[in-house]
Parts: structure tokens; sequence; C-alpha cells
């Protein structure tokens, strides 16, 4: 008995117990995922919902980037178990994407591994998905799941990409916030913020602060963000600005992009594994998201964007006024 | 990669409290070759945590990987679980030193299928493909 989309949205609205809900949202992912094409009729079936009495859309969506072995999945079974002892009574959404095999399109989805002490919360969501042959860091699924993790009631849905490198600029365009997750033995990880990926992170979270290494990462990060800065102040010509530093240009640029103008970059030192500095972590988080949010929240601000897609210009490359902060987090 | 209709997706877990994961690892990588997208979840888990795993990803089939000799008592629990959570559709099947005396026992539970060490890989995929056949999605 397979149920139609607006069956299974009046499911999980309607679901007598947790169990329920979170099974008829399972099967409407699923749905969305294999035919991404009927986004449009999930997105319609959740509008026709009678008046709302709950948000039907999550509070804010974060991304989780960088390279493999980061520490992203970590991280993020870590940020969410911090969400559930902040707001017990809230829900917690995760969608993760690891890549599928381009030879045979399987996959081994194996981010789930380092979350499953949440799999029996019922208030914990986790769900992966192989990037089927999309480019970017994400999959096409990723919407979808977005949507149906907001419909369940979802407060905070953690989104990790699949995390190869310098193309996943996507995540930028679904998600409020991107966490750039850098770590020690990584390769060169200033060599990746040079590459790219230096616009997208919101907060840049170095990884494994337990390692002695880390600290000489933070400060490289700390380190390119400043510089970053510096390049884009100089970018702005100051005859054609209003005040000669250029910051109002800047700020004109960065509200366009209609993302996180106002978001000022910050380097955070933590151990995923040790649970230090997460605290931290998502108290910078929150006062990011309280930044940004505003009246317009419904169209324009924190997870908005995520209704009509990726269709977000990745990037932000204007915010030359932007400053660094150092968040202070564990050392090692 | 060429669009195509995704084959259904499998769990694989290790309930029990032995930390091999190498037989439940090969079998995901076995599926994986096949097509199969295959959600792994790691060693010494709980019949809860793998089947409300299970449930939020939305498998076809959970394969559960058992040296423990605790076999009889985990499959009934995880299949009696799947029932209480209204996800008895999902198919069971198994790998690991399981007695052939056991077989049928377990056959009676519902347990889909047990590979026993030695089993091939043309046979893994083979008997899941068949199980499975009529389950895509439409
Ligand atoms: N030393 C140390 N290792 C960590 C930390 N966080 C994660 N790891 C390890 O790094 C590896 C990759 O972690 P994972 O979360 O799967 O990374 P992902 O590929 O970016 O999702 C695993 O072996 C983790 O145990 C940390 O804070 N310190
Ligand atoms: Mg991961």
């Amino acid at each position: 008995m397979t149920r139609s989309i607006a069956q299974l949205v009046e499911a999980v609205v309607a679901a007598r117990d947790d169990i329920a809900a979170i099974r008829s949202a399972a099967q409407l992912i699923s749905i969305v995922e294999d035919a991404p094409e009927r986004l449009p009729e999930l997105i319609q079936a959740i509008s026709r919902l009678a008046e709302a009495s709950r948000p039907r859309h999550a509070r804010l969506l974060l991304g989780v980037t960088g390279a493999p072995g980061s520490g992203k999945s970590t991280l993020v079974d870590a940020m969410v178990a911090e969400c559930r002892t902040r707001f017990p009574e809230r829900r917690v959404g995760v969608v993760a994407v690891d890549p599928s095999s381009p030879f045979t399109g399987g996959a081994v989805l194996g981010d789930r591994v380092r979350m499953m002490r949440h799999a029996t919360d019922p208030k914990v969501f986790v769900r992966s998905m192989a990037s089927r042959g999309h480019l970017g860091g994400l999959t096409l699924g990723v919407r979808g799941a977005i949507h149906v993790l907001g419909l369940l009631g979802c407060d905070v849905v953690f989104i990790e990409t699949v995390g190869v490198g310098q193309s996943e600029v996507e995540i930028a365009g679904v998600a409020d916030l991107v966490l750039l997750v850098l770590a020690p033995g990584q390769g060169d990880s200033v060599q990746l913020l040079k590459a790219g990926l230096m616009e997208i992170g919101d907060v840049f979270v170095v990884n494994k602060a337990d390692k002695p290494e880390a600290a000489k990462v933070h400060a490289e990060v700390l380190a390119a963000l400043e510089l970053d800065k510096q390049v884009h102040a100089g970018e702005v010509d100051p005859l054609s600005a209003e005040s000669g530093d250029g910051s109002q240009a800047g700020d004109a640029l960065a509200f366009e992009r209609g993302r996180c103008g106002r978001v000022e970059p910050r380097a955070c030192l933590v151990s995923a594994q040790d649970k230090k500095g997460v605290v931290e972590l998502v108290d910078a988080v929150e006062e990011i998201a309280a930044g940004v949010a505003g009246p317009s929240h419904e169209e324009s601000g924190l997870a908005g964007r995520a209704r009509d897609g990726f269709g977000r210009p990745a990037g932000r490359t204007s915010s030359g006024h932007r400053t660094v902060q150092a968040v202070a987090c564990a050392s090692g | 990669m060429p669009a195509r209709v995704p084959k259904p997706r499998i769990l694989i877990g290790k309930p029990g409290l032995d930390g091999h994961d190498r037989g439940a690892k090969y079998v995901a990588h076995v599926l994986r070759d096949a097509g199969y997208e295959v959600v792994y979840t790691g060693i010494r888990r709980s019949p809860e945590q793998i089947v409300d795993a299970a449930v939020q990803e939305d498998v076809a089939a959970i394969g559960l990987s058992l040296l423990s000799g605790a076999h009889n008592v985990l499959f009934k629990r995880i299949i009696d679980l799947l029932k209480e959570r209204g996800a008895g559709d999902v198919l069971v099947f198994g790998g690991g030193t399981i007695p052939p005396d056991d077989l049928p026992g377990l056959e009676k539970l519902g347990v889909a299928a047990v590979f026993t060490p030695g089993t091939s890989a043309k046979t893994i995929i083979e008997t899941i493909d068949r199980l499975l056949a009529g389950r895509a999605k439409p």
C-alpha cells in the first residue's frame, strides 16, 4: 500500500505518536529522493495543510562541509547532542550525503556510524543519502528531505556534504550558515581555503583540537581570514564608495546576495571526539543565527531560501568589511 | 552516471558484543558493487538502534552480521520491533557463523536468507536481487 505524497504529509501531521510520524516522514523523503521532480507536489501539499499550529519549516539549516576525514559526522553527532541538551523539547534533523560509485551507482553510506547513539532518540531524525551522480556536494533529494524534516517539526537541520573538496559550494545556497570543518593532517588546509572554500564558510571549525598540530591550523585559518578581509577591503574602489573605507559598498553587495552579509566569519577550535569546544561552537552558531534571522524570516531569512532550492549564488566575496573573530574554545 | 531507477536501500547492522566488522563491511561492499545503496551502521548496535535507524532510512531490507551466538534472540527481537514500528514489510537477512540446525527456526521467524561464511559474492547478490525484486520503487 503505497500512499500518495498528500496522504503522507497528512500522516506526518496527524500521527498519533513519534514512531508513526517518523515512518511517514521517512517514506516521504524516499519519494522525493527517487523523484526529485515531485518536489513542487510536496511543497504544495505542505502549504495546503490547515493553518499551521507550528512552523512547517526548520528554524535553522546548518551546512557542514570539509574534507573527508576532517570529522564532519563526529561534529554533527556532538552538535546534535548539545542541541538536544539545550532544547530537550525540540527535534533535530540530519541529512548526510556520501558519494555514489560512478561505476555501479551503489554507495556505502557511513556517516550514520558516528551518530548511532541518537538512533533511538525519537527527537532526532538522521537520513543518509547517496549523491547519485550529482556534483557539488549534495544530491537532489536533499531539498525534499529539508522540507520533510521541517514538516516533522525539526528546529535545526544539519546538512553534511560529501566533502570531496573545492567544488562543494552548493551547500552555501541551501544552508543558512555553513560550518567548514578543517583538521590537522588533512593536507594543506590553507590551500583548501585559497581554492574557493573560503567564501562559503561562516564558521571555520578547526577540529581535532586534541592533536597538537591543531593550534597551528587554527592560527593559519585566522591568518587566512584576516588576509581575505584585507584583500576584499582593497578591492573596493574608495572613490565609488560613499565613505572612504569602502565598508558601505561592501554592505550593499553583501545585502544583495541575501545571505549572511552581516555575519563575520569565525574560527573555532574544537575536539568533536572529546566534546571540547562544542558548547562554545553552538553558542556561536546561535548567536549568528539570532543576528541573521529577522522579521522577514518567512520570505528571505533563515530557511526561507531552502524552499526555493539551490538557486542562490554561492559565495560571498563581497563582504570585505567583515572582521575576523576567534572564538575561544578548547585547546589541546 | 546514467539516470536509473535506484535499487532499494539496504541497512547493514551488527548487533551483539563482539567487535569484528569484517563480515558486515564485506557484505556492504558486495552490495554496493551490485548497485545498492547501503546504510552502514557499525558494530555493537542494539536491536532498537538498528530498527529505529532502518525506519528513518526507509530501507527495504536489513542485513545483520552475527558472530556472537545470540542470533536466534537478536533476529527475533529485530523482527518483532519492526512489526511494532509498523515496518514489518522490511526484509531481514543475515550472515555469520550460524549453525545449520538453527536455519529452519530462523526461516520460520521470517528471516529471508542467511549467508554462512564462504558464501560467494555472486550468491549474495543473486539472492538479494531475487528477494528484493518487485520492491523497486515506482
Ligand atoms: N583525534 C580526533 N579524531 C577525531 C575527532 N573528530 C573526529 N575524529 C576522527 O576522524 C575520523 C573521521 O571522522 P568523521 O566524523 O567520519 O569525518 P568525516 O568524513 O568528515 O565525516 C574518525 O576516525 C573520527 O574518529 C577529534 O576531535 N579528534
Ligand atoms: Mg561523514
